[in-house]
């Protein structure tokens, strides 16, 4: 796969914030009475690779399976790649890849005969892309896909998935059953697809070390919303740990903006907040006469604050 | 020059991989292992050097941009500035700073202010000089 040279990448931000290839509003479903999403909105702009974060059972599969049309919201609207992605015309899926978090696969066929299948649905399909990728990855192309392991399986899918070089990639737990290797051939591959600058990535994990190289964006769900959603870098200058000491004692609770959790005890306090300016910390040392020393968090710790309850 | 020579993140730190970046460049610019003239390497060449995402590095160059310490060559990328009317690129002046810095730190101490109580008050001062 070759990269296009990406000199003028210093603006393809700008360029890529103007539309939008996912445009989920007021998403509400809920299984025999159980809410998993509840009038969530989610805006992808074309172009950007994001990570869809959330703890076992936050929603991701179902949010991205309404994304892509496959389930039914109870309420909302979803606009995917500028139709209603219930009912996406054939046009657009020949710009969509999907790879389910347990692909499904024709077990009685050989990985050859898949693939050949697969690409006589498209209309455009790389045949070099897809042979690199099954010599690369090592899937043996004579087995049938029934003999197939997890990895190996997962791997074939992705293949499949990237044939037809969509614009919109969603990639549900894409990497669950990768070996580390495998694991960083596939980011490689994301990171390839996401230097040509015009192709939108979504994938969504719970492991927040691959989100941290990879995307440029994340998404946080929770309690069936998209409770955070922007660059990582400014998520990470904004969700901050204050460590407090003042001379006095400090009040049993300390009223902070878009504080996640608390603990104070006596003269000292560690206090996360996601909404850190340098006012908050000027502020926080007038009104206590406290040091304050700010401390970084990563995306993993970040992703355990966000999920403490204040 | 080879971007992971330049370079290196860590992608687990709490520090978002764009500062981890630019802070490298500024390091490189301030000991002259980037002389003014130089060429960064490419978006592209770094993002598939170091395993990030393009957009990541290319907003890394941006604050660098925007701060002076290199600027942008048309058709060629990005190159560290060259010394400007006054002398010497950003972060050259900002060293020229540096024995001021120390006074005021050392006047801080003997008032028993904190390095952070120092900062507040130079970002107060900052912010009432650009309200007037």
């Amino acid at each position: 796969m070759s990269i296009p040279d990406a000199t003028a990448a210093t603006t393809a931000s700008e360029t890529a914030e103007a539309k939008s290839v996912l445009e989920m509003r007021g998403v509400s479903k809920s299984f025999s009475g159980r809410g998993v999403l509840d009038r969530l909105n989610f805006s992808v702009p074309a172009g950007t690779v994001v990570g869809l974060l959330g703890k076992n059972g936050a929603g991701k599969t179902t949010l991205l399976r309404c994304a892509l049309g496959l389930a039914r919201p109870d309420y909302g609207a979803v606009n995917l790649l500028g139709e209603s992605a219930w009912n996406l015309s054939a046009a657009a899926k020949q710009h969509l890849g999907y790879v389910p978090q347990s692909p499904q696969l024709y077990p009685w066929m050989q990985v050859k005969h898949v693939i050949a299948y697969t690409a006589s649905f498209y209309l455009h399909w790389n045949r070099t892309l897809v042979e690199n990728l099954v010599e690369r990855w090592e899937i043996p192309s004579a087995r049938r896909t029934g003999t197939l392991s997890v990895g190996e399986l997962q791997k074939l899918a992705l293949v499949l998935a990237l044939g037809h070089e969509p614009e919109l990639l969603v990639l549900d737990e894409p990497v669950a059953a990768l070996d580390p290797t495998a694991r960083r051939e596939f980011l490689k591959v994301v990171l390839e697809i996401a230097a040509g600058g015009n192709r939108t990535v979504i994938f969504s994990t719970h492991i927040t070390s691959d989100l941290e190289r990879v995307a440029d964006r994340v998404a946080v769900l929770q309690r069936g919303r998209i409770e955070y959603f922007g660059e990582l870098g400014d998520l990470k200058d904004q969700v901050k740990r204050l460590s407090i000491t003042s001379p006095n004692a400090l009040p049993e609770r300390i009223a902070l903006p878009g504080l996640l959790r608390q603990r104070v005890e006596g003269r000292q306090a560690l206090v996360t907040t996601r909404a850190l300016t340098p006012g908050l910390v000027e502020q926080i040392e007038t009104e206590w006469q406290a040091t304050v020393e700010v401390q970084d968090l990563n995306l993993e710790e970040i992703f355990l604050e966000l999920h403490e309850d204040a | 020059m080879a971007a992971d020579f330049l370079f290196q993140v860590f992608p687990n730190s709490g520090l978002p991989l764009y500062r981890q970046i630019s802070d490298q460049v500024r390091r490189h610019v301030a000991s002259s292992r980037l002389a003014p003239g130089d060429f960064l390497p490419s978006v592209r060449q770094v993002a598939l050097e170091l395993q990030v995402n393009p957009m990541t590095v290319s907003k890394a160059y941006s604050l660098l941009e925007r701060d002076g310490v290199v600027e942008l060559a048309r058709g060629q990328g990005m190159r560290v500035a060259q010394r400007n009317g006054a002398g010497d690129n950003v972060v050259e002046r900002q060293e020229r700073l540096v024995p001021a810095v120390e006074q005021l730190l050392a006047e801080a101490y003997q008032l028993s202010l904190t390095p952070r109580q120092v900062q507040s008050l130079v970002a107060r001062i900052i912010k009432e000089r650009e309200a007037r």
